[in-house]
């Protein structure tokens, strides 16, 4: 997938000072975006920060944008690093402040728990048995649909890291869904 | 390839991840072997499931006024253009400007320590030879006192002045 023509010109815009016209260029990215993030992250408001954060990034970097790829892989690839980032940063608060951290993540709102709850449904929950790195390495590959070059690229490491990790994540994810979610099985 | 080898590529071939070597040499194995070609069946259609689930959980799309408001943040933490903005590769490159500070404030830092680890010992000043002066002065305060002594003579004089420097006076 290249870039079109209109994304060039929208990131000319941008880099020439016209800000106004970064909306346009991210926003047929905001949905895929937004999933990316719930899958890495395990839930929506976190999302929502990690795709403010990403867009952030890459309204500041985007002189370095290579336009031989394609932009949404530039997105991804600076989502799944803010995404990155996000977890090791929660965990390490997590083991300084373990109790207010825990107080945080359990909202008070009934309506938000409901939320919390059907997001972690289905396939979204078994993913949580996945390590940080396999659950990256199995939502770009097997749910954005990067090639293994691509999704390599993204995460900054090799295709031979890629390729065990996502050996890995197929193997556990496949056990977890035959073990603790039938139903996923049974829906087929 | 053995039937133990091929099982640990099975995950990669469910999803057509081999490299084009393994890839053939996998066909090659399974013309001949049901057992392992009914085992990668089962593990691409099982991979398949997994995809078209995930894929059918929709995550709730952005409402009008969270993407409104994100643009907005976005917009306002933004002030300079990205032209004056970092350049470069990602986190990498913005850090650089960062990284050569630190390196400067090192490199400083080493040569304030080498100056005091490899300072000769002090020698000590000789005592003036003319009268001693010495004047307490404190800006909070109204008064300033001059004292000075004689080393011959030992006579000690001292002036006392307001803050306008003006002699209030006494002496002795």
């Amino acid at each position: 997938m290249r870039m079109n023509e209109t994304e060039k010109e929208l990131i000319a815009m941008v880099l020439a000072g016209r800000t106004e016209a970064f909306e346009p260029l991210v926003t047929p990215y905001r949905g895929p975006l937004l999933a990316l993030a719930a899958r890495l992250t395990g839930n929506r408001e976190e999302a929502l920060d990690v795709v403010q954060e990403a867009l952030l990034r890459a309204y500041r970097s985007l002189r370095s944008f290579d336009p031989s790829h394609p932009f949404r892989n530039w997105l991804f690839q600076i989502a799944a690093n803010a995404a990155r980032d996000r977890g090791r940063r929660i965990s390490r608060e997590r083991a300084a402040f373990p109790e207010v951290i825990d107080r945080a993540a359990a909202p008070a709102d009934p309506e938000a728990r409901l939320d919390r709850r059907e997001t972690y449904s289905g396939v979204m929950s078994a993913l949580a048995v996945l390590s940080p790195r396999e659950r990256e390495v199995f939502v770009l590959r097997d749910l954005e649909e990067l090639d293994i070059r691509e999704t390599s690229r993204a995460l900054g490491c090799s295709s031979l890291s890629v390729r065990v990790s996502l050996s890995s994540a197929r193997k556990k994810l496949r056990l977890a869904i035959r073990q603790d979610f039938p139903h996923l099985k049974e829906d087929r | 390839m053995t039937c133990r080898k091929l099982h640990r590529l099975i995950p990669l071939a469910a999803g057509d991840d081999l490299s084009p070597r393994q890839a053939r040499a996998m066909r090659a194995h399974i013309a001949r072997c049901p057992g392992c070609r009914a085992e990668l069946e089962a593990f691409r259609k099982d991979l398949a499931a997994i995809r078209a689930e995930a894929r059918a959980e929709v995550v709730a799309d952005w409402s009008a006024g969270e993407w409104r408001a994100l643009m907005v943040r976005v917009a306002a933490a933004t002030n300079a253009a990205p032209g004056r903005a970092e350049q470069g590769a990602g986190a990498a490159t913005w850090m650089r400007p960062r990284w050569a500070a630190a390196a400067v404030a090192g490199a400083l830092l080493s040569l304030v320590i080498m100056a005091v680890l490899f300072k000769g010992p002090s020698i000590p000043r000789p005592a003036p030879e003319g009268p001693a002066l010495a004047a307490n002065f404190d800006k909070t305060q109204d008064k300033v006192a001059i004292h000075m002594v004689s080393p011959e003579s030992g006579l000690q004089v001292v002036w006392i002045l307001d803050r306008n420097f003006e002699w209030k006076g006494d002496h002795e």
